[in-house]
């Protein structure tokens, strides 16, 4: 793909962050604030993805699965923590 | 010929992905109701992801498509159980969700 694409993928994507930072900021519940964390993660993974591209490195796609896994036990712990009042 | 062709459809694939993440998050700000917002949060964690990655197919080498599939995976198997996680505990402490949402 040409650099000059991916490059503005990149800044895309790193405008769709400062969105999610806006929704983060705008959140009134504690599950909104888990929502929006879930969705940040989400455009971090694609801001990692398009990195890997534009540097022609595969280990930043790696560092996006660490954090995908991380995201998701995260999520789920946290919502089991709103029900019930302790993670697990 | 190919090579162009190729860069076409991988161009295309990273910007119809941003443009649903775009879309989703503007439903999420939108939207009141977090179980409306967690249809709009769906659109980004779900398809946005899948097209992003899937442009590697097109574009990268062996070693990025290798790792950009493994992410696939496991965001397709992980991304409906968290929205899902997310929605039982909206359902099941509704009077808590309500009440923080008077306070704030």
């Amino acid at each position: 793909m040409p650099d000059i694409v991916l490059e503005i993928a990149f800044g895309w994507a790193a405008l769709l962050l400062v969105g999610g930072g806006v929704l983060l900021l705008r959140a009134q519940s504690t599950l909104q604030r888990i929502l929006a964390l879930d969705v940040l993660v989400a455009i971090v993974i694609a801001l990692l993805t398009i990195l890997s591209y534009l540097r022609d490195r595969s280990y930043y796609i790696d560092a996006a699965l660490a954090l995908a896994l991380l995201s998701f036990t995260a999520t789920l712990v946290a919502a089991n923590h709103v029900v019930r009042g302790r993670p697990f | 010929m190919a090579g162009a062709l190729l860069d076409a459809v991988a161009i295309g694939l990273l910007g119809l992905g941003l443009l649903l993440a775009t879309i989703g998050l503007y439903g999420l700000l939108r939207m009141p109701d977090i179980f409306a917002a967690l249809h709009a949060a769906g659109l980004v964690t779900g398809p946005a992801l899948i097209l992003v990655l899937l442009a590697s197919v097109a574009g990268g080498s062996a070693e990025i498509i290798t790792s950009a599939v493994l992410v696939l995976l496991f965001v397709v198997i992980t991304s409906p159980l968290s929205g899902h996680a997310i929605a039982q505990a909206a359902r099941r402490a509704p009077v808590e969700a309500e009440a923080e949402e008077r306070a704030g």
